[in-house]
């Protein structure tokens, strides 16, 4: 008897230790944490505050798939944007390498002015290559591992620079055809 | 004028390598020597042609004008093409003063990893740097994609750093956008023949469109170009000509035989914020055309060091063996009339060379002086 008193006094002092240490760090869980809580109302406070943090957990996750959501559109629509230019790139680099031959015959013709046809041809092989360079680029975009910010800014050159070889292109046509006049 | 050597990883090096291989046939310096008569812009003494010979053409030729190569057929790369993709770190190497210097290229394998421009570069994989040639430091560094090498740094402010930087296929914009704390910096390294202007253009429209940096309203807009080796100098009269008013002299061509043309500032499109530009030993030859014309309009206010001092522009030949003669056809005058060549640009602010590898400190120079009181 006196064996189980002791027994059951160690026992209390154990459980109002547990008492005065309530706290609901997981970690600190164990069976003594546990009977405190039943018995102080913690683990009702402790199942809430699980419940509160699932949810702002599950909010968390919510807003990551939207921006997720937001980040994939924004990738397919750069990709759109990427693949029209290569569209674009290759209509010129064709328009290009059509003028190229129509510059070669011209060369050939008599009574062509020869150093004007020399120079428009250097032009023209300069935009060739400017043209080869453009569709890597794009190429290039497309897997280039860069943040999204650096991705836009580099097709926002891109889409400028293309412009302006467009513009080159149509100065070398009206050359071409002041030429073969 | 400080000496300085640059090593672009994966670009090409062809005029280097000219330096080393075999001398052309006499038909072809038959024709150099004819290039050279006709077309570089202060006429050789038929003494001074003859005096070139096949085996030793290239200093030859460097003792007839010092810009002008001979390139073997088939290590030709068209200059002003802009840079392509390389596989590598996403830096080049700068020799100066006996050290060796990283210069970085924003959003590139090496910057990601967060190395500063201009770090000085100690070890590669634990092996030290002094000692090694600028080629066995290349090597080291080059390699296949997706392999990885250990740099011991040393930042532009005395921080020991150790980078795994791995390797892979990268292209450098070409308008960088550098984004040191709160102030917004664009580098320049190459004016190219008609892609340039248009992506600086388009960085402007960009940084708009994205908003103000969060720094001072009236802080300017600061052009980094002491890395900017020279290009295409058509392209940087263009790229002045953003900056200053309709009809304004950007410059003057002196052909051969002492004819000038000048170049004025087109009509178009007009960008009006002030404007600082970073200048060094290093810019060079188109970058000083676009920096004299806006310092002599009082368009941009210059800080840094003297410029590199080449005022002049080359053309390529292409001679009957696919070789290739690049001579100095014309010298460029600043809109005052003067030539850069051998002299360089003096900027407005002149700073220390520690001051200079500092971007951040050069940017604190760049600021508007606040009132006082």
């Amino acid at each position: 008897m006196r064996a189980a008193l002791a027994g059951a006094i160690v026992l209390g002092a154990t459980v109002l230790s547990g008492c005065a240490n309530v706290s609901t760090d997981p970690r600190e869980g164990g069976f003594f944490g546990g009977v405190s809580g039943i018995n102080s109302g913690t683990y009702d406070a402790r199942v809430r505050e699980r419940d509160e943090r699932l949810a702002q957990v599950r909010e968390t996750q919510r807003a990551l798939e939207q921006e997720t959501g937001q980040l994939e559109s924004q990738k397919s629509a750069t990709a759109r944007q990427v693949e029209a230019d290569r569209v674009r790139v290759q209509k010129l680099n064709a328009d290009v390498a059509a003028l190229d031959k129509r510059v070669k015959t011209l060369s050939a013709q008599e009574g062509a002015d020869q150093k004007r046809v020399k120079e428009l041809q250097t032009r023209l092989d300069t935009l060739k290559r400017q043209m080869g360079q453009q569709t890597s680029a794009l190429d290039a975009l497309e897997g280039s591992g860069l943040g999204d910010a650096e991705t836009d800014l580099r097709r926002q050159q891109l889409e400028k620079q293309r412009d302006g070889l467009r513009r080159e292109y149509e100065l070398l046509m009206k050359m071409q055809l002041e030429l073969a006049r | 004028m400080r000496s300085m050597r640059r090593v672009l990883f994966g670009l090409g090096l062809g005029v280097v390598a000219a330096v080393h291989a075999a001398g052309p046939s006499d038909r072809v310096v038959d024709e150099v020597r004819a290039h050279l008569r006709e077309q570089l812009a202060q006429p050789p003494s038929e003494a001074a042609l003859a005096a070139l010979r096949r085996d030793d053409l290239t200093l030859g030729l460097m003792a007839l004008d010092p810009h002008a190569r001979f390139i073997p057929a088939g290590e030709y790369r068209p200059p002003l093409m802009g840079p392509e993709a390389w596989t590598g770190i996403g830096a080049s190497l700068m020799f100066q003063a006996g050290e060796v210097l990283l210069d970085v290229y924003r959003s590139g394998p090496a910057d990601r990893v967060g190395v500063p421009g201009r770090s000085r570069l100690v070890t590669i994989d634990g092996l030290a740097v002094k000692g090694l040639t600028p080629a066995e430091i290349a090597t080291r560094l080059r390699g296949e994609p997706a392999t990885e090498v250990v740099l011991g740094l040393i930042s532009p402010q005395g921080a020991s750093l150790r980078a795994h930087v791995r390797r892979e296929a990268f292209r450098p914009l070409d308008v960088e956008v550098v984004e040191p704390d709160d102030q917004r910096v664009l580098r320049l390294r190459e004016f190219i023949a008609g892609l340039t202007r248009a992506a600086f253009v388009a960085t402007i429209e960009f940084m708009q469109r994205e908003g103000a940096p969060a720094g001072a309203p009236d802080a300017p807009l600061v052009i980094d170009l002491r890395d900017a080796v020279g290009g295409d100098l058509y392209e940087a009269f263009d790229l002045a000509a953003l900056f200053l008013p309709q009809g304004a002299v950007l410059g003057e061509q002196r052909l051969r035989g002492g004819e000038t043309r000048a170049m004025t500032a087109p009509a178009g499109t007009k960008l009006n914020m002030p404007l600082v530009l970073l200048v060094g030993p290093e810019t060079a030859s188109a970058a000083e055309v676009f920096a004299g014309a806006l310092q002599h309009h009082r368009r941009a206010r210059l800080i840094g060091q003297q410029t590199y001092g080449k005022c002049s522009s080359q053309t390529d030949v292409v001679l009957s063996d696919g070789s290739v003669l690049r001579l100095t056809n014309r010298e460029i005058l600043l809109p005052d009339g003067r030539s850069c060549s051998g002299t360089g640009l003096v900027p407005d602010l002149v700073v220390t060379d520690a001051v200079f590898a500092d971007l951040a400190r050069l940017l604190e120079r760049a600021r508007p002086a606040r009132p006082k009181g």
